[in-house]
């Protein structure tokens, strides 16, 4: 069982007692950093703020050895065949770009997507389908957000490429990768997963999966910003082209040509985020530490109250499956005709509770179902059941002066 | 609305805090967008009433629910109690800058800009002792049916007219004076002057004055300077007189025998007369073409009653 309290004083901002201390319940959107991973980008930028794979000295060699490490890390962490099949980004929508523009789609290529994307699964393949001509193609889900596999079996045939999100950052629902990997394969399509909201609450494991590509992004998985990591398998990795080249991208170059660096560094030009990514090995090493099955029973308790506090009050929608254990550590809901930015303005002033309003990045979905907006709670390993109760005593007040 | 009035107060608050121009500037784009006829999708409005209703959820439940139901009428009302309120304290401004009160001409109520009264303080006729607010309508001081052809007066060939009725042993007279003469001197207008005793006695002044406008004529202005410049307890010791007088290379002889003989006391006492047909309540009164100014005002004051567009 997660020990919470010896958790929470893990994080800086959690640690303090007294009024100030936020209720933070806005993790899909950015997760709270442990001080283990605030002090070892300290510790680079104090002690070894130097350049990666290109000095010899020992500064340079250190920042080296780190991000190497970090690589392994994170393969290890999503058991990949190899860290070469590991390429640090800034973020998931970076990764997805990378893909989007080095896959080589032409035209009538078809790429097909569910209707709860975020954006960022969602405008690289538009602007692909506006450019060059790809087709674009939504995997209808079922009325309570589930994933349906008979529209996706429908509408495999002659896709070249799946772009799916793993757990939805919308209503929280998983969908099923390992079935939907099975039927792309067997169709001979290439199946790419937006991890983002997944990693960080459950294992993913890409050989067991199967995909062909994966990202995740640092920041809602314990680590720093403006980092992220894109996977893929090494054969398919071979045969992209990078869409940004320049430094540390090639083995040498003359004024007429150049020769690429094998994956991943071809796909990693110029400097990079090296504080960030050593911060990243930090978050995976805490995060090791947890059993993801302890993680997930925490979230879902905490879930399960808030869900069925939610549904006693009757202009509440929650997005979604009605049960908890279908929506992660996410509930998302709204009430007709309310802006529900007001509730996340008054739970911050009025009790520190700090929860997400608006269309979350999936303004697709808001406009097909006629929603103005949402307010989204998103739970995490360090957050309490007390904190949950806050959170409803304090709705509860906002409800009875609509 | 409720952008509108959060521009004007945070635009206001801005010029002091730089997070109050980033909602200033958050403000403007959300009326921005609903004076281009757009929907203030901004959050802004929001942002506002969530705070405001999370302030008040705490204190009343009910106040909260009345505020959330009737906001944006609320907000109607506010903009209108503030638009009437700045108009007020513009008209309040205007009122200061022209006529030295918020209030308007000689009104005498509080006055953020002079919160002493200053500008209106008057020595009262009457007991002839009492100095400070005498707050009473200026709407019947005037001139009209006063015949001021007795009193010292220095004619130009300009159209505007300026009346001093002060009093030697007043205080806010000696204060005002100064400024009239700097107005006179300016605006090249016609000037009369007329004492009224209104406080101790000073009709011996009164009617050395008399004498020496009608036996020197222009000398007598020298004369009267001096009486508002010179230390006042020693100009109002009748023992001086002569000194003075003699100063000023005045027959004193004459000039005295002027001042006390019958005709004399008769004319100054015609003219009190006269001049208490103006309905005025305390020296200063001062006359600009024909417009009664009570108490020593500004010189802007004075100044902007002669100039033809108030500034110039």
């Amino acid at each position: 069982m997660l020990n919470i309290d010896k958790i929470r004083a893990d994080f800086n901002i959690l640690g303090k007692k007294g009024e100030k201390t936020p209720i933070y319940l806005d993790s899909a959107c950015m997760s709270l950093k442990p001080n283990s991973v605030v002090d070892a980008m300290n510790d680079y930028y104090f002690n070894y703020p130097a350049c990666s794979g290109r000095s010899s000295h020992k500064l340079g060699d250190k920042v080296t050895k780190k991000v190497s490490e970090t690589r392994k890390l994170v393969a290890e962490f999503i058991n990949a065949e190899s860290e070469k099949e590991i390429i640090f980004t800034r973020n998931t929508t970076e990764g997805i770009n990378l893909l989007a523009n080095s896959l080589g789609l032409v035209k009538g290529d078809i790429v097909l997507i569910s209707d709860k994307e975020h954006n960022s699964n969602l405008i690289p393949w538009l602007r692909l389908r506006d450019k060059m001509g790809i087709i674009v193609k939504i995997i209808p889900s079922n009325e309570d957000g589930s994933f349906n596999l008979n529209n996706f079996s429908e509408l495999i045939s002659g896709v070249k490429l799946v772009s799916i999100v793993h757990t939805s950052n919308l209503d929280g629902v998983t969908n099923p990768i390992k079935e939907i990997v099975e039927i792309a394969h067997k169709n001979n399509a290439l199946v790419f997963v937006d991890a983002a909201q997944s990693i960080p609450h459950q294992k993913i494991n890409v050989i067991d999966l199967d995909v062909d590509f994966l990202a995740f992004s640092g920041h809602k998985m314990l680590g720093p910003t403006g980092t992220g990591v894109f996977y893929g398998k090494y054969k398919l990795l071979e045969k992209l082209e990078p869409f940004l080249v320049g430094g540390d991208t090639v083995s040498s170059s003359t004024y007429d040509s150049y020769e690429m660096f094998p994956p991943p560094e071809k796909f990693e030009a110029g400097l990079q985020n090296y504080a960030g990514i050593i911060g990243l090995g930090e978050a995976v090493k805490y995060l090791s530490q947890f059993d993801y099955k302890e993680i997930k029973e925490h979230e879902l308790k905490l879930n399960t109250y808030i869900t069925t506090e939610l549904q006693k009050i009757p202009e509440i929608k929650i997005i979604g499956p009605k049960d908890a254990k279908d929506r992660a550590g996410i509930i998302n809901f709204y009430i007709e005709n309310t802006d529900m930015h007001k509730f996340a303005i008054m739970l911050d002033e009025m009790a520190n509770i700090e929860i997400r309003s608006g269309r979350h990045c999936v303004h697709s979905y808001f406009e097909n179902k006629k929603i103005y907006n949402s307010a989204r709670i998103s739970l995490y390993l360090y957050n309490t059941m007390t904190e949950a109760e806050a959170f409803i005593t304090n709705l509860n007040k906002i409800i009875k002066i609509l | 609305m409720p952008c509108l009035i959060a521009l004007i107060v945070f635009g206001i608050m801005g010029i002091f805090s730089a997070s109050h121009r980033a909602l200033a500037k958050e403000a403007f784009s959300c009326v921005f967008k609903r004076v281009t006829f757009r929907p203030c999708d901004t959050g802004f409005q929001e942002k506002v009433k969530g705070k405001i209703l999370s302030s008040l959820i705490n204190r009343s439940t009910f106040l909260a629910r009345m505020v959330n139901k009737h906001y944006e009428i609320l907000s109607w009302i506010f903009f209108i109690l503030m638009f009437g309120s700045t108009v007020w304290v513009l008209y309040g401004g205007y009122n200061y800058y022209v006529y030295g009160s918020c209030n308007g001409l000689n009104a005498s109520g509080f006055c953020a800009f002079d919160p002493s009264g200053e500008n209106n303080k008057v020595t009262a006729l009457g007991d002839g002792t009492t100095c400070g607010i005498t707050q009473k309508s200026e709407k019947n001081v005037t001139l009209d049916g006063v015949v001021l052809s007795s009193f010292p007066i220095q004619k130009t060939t300009s159209k505007d007219t300026v009346v001093f009725i002060g009093c030697y042993a007043c205080d806010y007279s000696r204060k005002a004076y100064p400024d009239i003469l700097k107005l006179i001197k300016n605006k090249n207008a016609n000037y009369i002057f007329a004492h009224y005793p209104a406080k101790g006695d000073t009709t011996f002044l009164a009617e050395a004055g008399y004498c020496v406008n009608k036996i020197y004529g222009d000398k007598f202005w020298d004369f009267n300077n001096y009486l508002f410049s010179a230390d006042k307890n020693y100009v109002l010791d009748k023992l001086n007189l002569d000194k003075i007088l003699g100063n000023f290379n005045f027959d004193v002889k004459t000039v005295n025998a002027c001042a006390n003989s019958s005709e004399t006391k008769t004319a100054v006492e015609n003219q009190i007369k006269e001049l208490n047909k103006t309905n005025m309540y305390g020296t200063p009164t001062i006359f600009i073409n024909s417009k009664a100014f009570v108490g020593p005002k500004p010189y802007r004051v004075y100044q902007s009653a002669i100039n033809k567009y108030i500034f110039f």
